[in-house]
């Protein structure tokens, strides 16, 4: 399975999750950070995303998860051209798209459960519904005894399972994940690797940005690099 | 009931802390408003029981001549005056004020102290009308003018309409001063609501970001702010209902709290009006920070 690839003229398929044409992207009138950026995502794929600190990782993944409009280019996420979609359709969209920051990005005042069932609650879900679902998964992180430790009392590995667990719980289309294994001992980055994989094997597509090679070269996925804002390099997944 | 897993979800926004000072300015306008309102129903109220003790009936006022002779001619005009209407198809009652009467009612102003007993003062004949019935008023006074020339008819018209004004000013000042407070409460929550917006940026960002959609996040605030606004207008509503309270309690006891203006005391019926303002209040905190969430999150891509 193709895991990502250039597009080289290719017309829209119904399978391609997420397509960049020509993407552009700066900041301010600042230097553009992002440069004809063209590749696209097949459903259902899994990709690490690579390249030396500054060249653009978070700002191409800023770009994926609508949090940036683009200066200029074309995205086509999950079939809409968003230059086009409505404003009112982006939230939709969003709940669709789980995110792992690389900051976690809790909310301090809410405990670990209730930081994960948040996007459940924004899906229109109530706690009786998603109770177990979060407890399960808070479990299958190591955090079934921290439920109601508020993310200041969790150590920075602990937080950053809670963000996993967060982006995954809604089984989203796309999950899109920025050094989620940064802060965690190889034993536990391995483990969340098993549940991105497994996330994966379930439809979702995966995108990682990652420094870690290791982590790369121990798995089939597929690597899209990026060097000074330009995708320079693309391997699909082996089988 | 509440499940237990209800309570162990989490408020969207942490519980301000910082709100006291948004709260004493809702606190203070609510008092205002429910100031300007319990005056207004006291104005009302005071101007219909003044409207409705002068309606039906009128005055026969007999001018002393200015020679301050005749007090026997005066005393025969009024018993004429008298024996007239009572005589008059449609009046029920007329009856002459004693000497003691009219010197009460010129006490206020000349003091109880004994009136020269040669100081000219005016005889009234008060006199009621049968309930709706029309007496031809200038006919009449052309008839007593025969019977007593310095009589003056005075049907209480122009101090009705007087009345009537001064009560409709009142009541729409305070109206204005409603609007007012109203246009003031709903500013000092849009100045809290961006204050909170921009003190919980990353917290809305966030839920922005995972797709929450604007009524959620607006939400979150506007009931944030319509249970702050509601409990500071309570309680500066329920101050100013304290001071009519203690007002009705001292013009009880025979004491004047302020001089000159109609009684303060409000009836619980009226008290009970004065619930509009917390109501009303905590209603346009809601508006106004909803509204201002909403514009605030349209600029966010």
């Amino acid at each position: 399975m193709a895991v990502a690839a250039f597009l080289a003229g290719q017309s829209f398929r119904s399978d391609v999750m997420l397509r960049f044409e020509n993407v552009g992207m700066r900041y301010g009138t600042g230097p553009e950070v992002l440069r004809d950026v063209t590749f696209l995502l097949e459903s259902g794929s899994f990709t690490f995303l690579t390249g030396a600190s500054g060249a653009g990782k978070t700002t191409l993944l800023k770009l994926m998860f609508l949090s940036e409009p683009p200066t200029r280019g074309l995205i086509t996420l999950f079939g809409n051209d968003l230059a086009t979609t409505r404003r009112a359709d982006f939230p939709a969209i969003r709940r669709r798209i789980g995110v792992v920051f690389q900051d976690f990005r809790l909310l301090d005042h809410l405990s670990a459960f209730d930081n994960v069932a948040l996007p459940l609650r924004l899906a229109g879900r109530g706690p009786d519904a998603y109770r177990h679902d979060v407890e399960e998964l808070l479990g299958w992180v190591g955090l079934g005894a921290r439920l109601d430790a508020k993310p200041a009392t969790l150590s920075g590995g602990e937080q950053q399972r809670v963000a996993i667990a967060r982006a995954v719980v809604a089984r989203p289309d796309l999950l899109l994940a920025d050094e989620p294994t940064g802060n965690v001992d190889a034993e536990i980055g391995q483990r969340l690797i098993r549940l991105f994989g497994e996330l994966n094997r379930l439809g979702t597509t995966v995108l990682i940005a990652t420094h870690d090679r290791s982590l790369i070269e121990r798995t089939r996925a597929g690597e899209m690099r990026l060097v000074d804002g330009r995708v320079i390099e693309l391997r699909t997944s082996r089988p | 009931m509440i499940s237990h897993w209800m309570d162990r979800e989490g408020p969207v926004l942490p519980r301000e802390t910082s709100a006291a000072p948004l709260d004493v300015v809702i606190g203070v306008m609510a008092f205002l408003a429910a100031l300007s309102l319990g005056a207004s129903l006291v104005s009302e109220r005071t101007a219909e029981s003044w409207r409705s003790g002068v309606a039906g009936r009128f005055t026969v006022q007999i001018i002393p001549p200015l020679d301050g002779t005749h007090a026997l001619d005066m005393q025969r005009e009024v018993e004429s005056v008298v024996a007239l209407l009572r005589a008059t198809p449609g009046i029920m009652e007329a009856e002459p004020l004693s000497d003691a009467d009219e010197r009460s009612l010129v006490a206020p102003w000349l003091g109880n102290g004994a009136l020269a007993p040669d100081l000219p003062l005016p005889r009234l004949v008060d006199a009621t009308l049968q309930p709706g019935v029309r007496v031809d008023l200038a006919g009449l006074t052309e008839k007593l003018k025969t019977i007593a020339p310095d009589s003056v008819v005075d049907d209480h018209t122009r101090w009705i309409s007087r009345l009537k004004r001064l009560a409709d000013a009142i009541v729409w000042s305070a109206y204005a001063v409603l609007g007012l407070i109203g246009i003031a409460t709903a500013s000092a929550v849009m100045f809290a609501t961006r204050a909170g917006l921009a003190a919980h940026h990353e917290i809305v960002a966030l839920l922005h970001q995972m797709g929450a959609r604007t009524g959620f996040i607006a939400r979150a605030f506007e009931w944030h702010y319509f249970i702050s606004a509601l409990v500071a207008s309570l309680a500066g509503a329920g101050l100013a209902a304290a001071f009519f309270v203690a007002a009705g309690g001292l013009e009880q006891a025979g004491l004047e709290p302020v001089a000159f203006l109609p009684p303060l005391g409000m009836h619980p019926s009226e008290l009970a009006w004065l619930a509009v303002v917390p109501a009303c209040t905590a209603l346009i905190a809601l508006t106004t920070a909803r509204l201002s969430v909403m514009a605030a999150l349209r600029q966010i891509y």
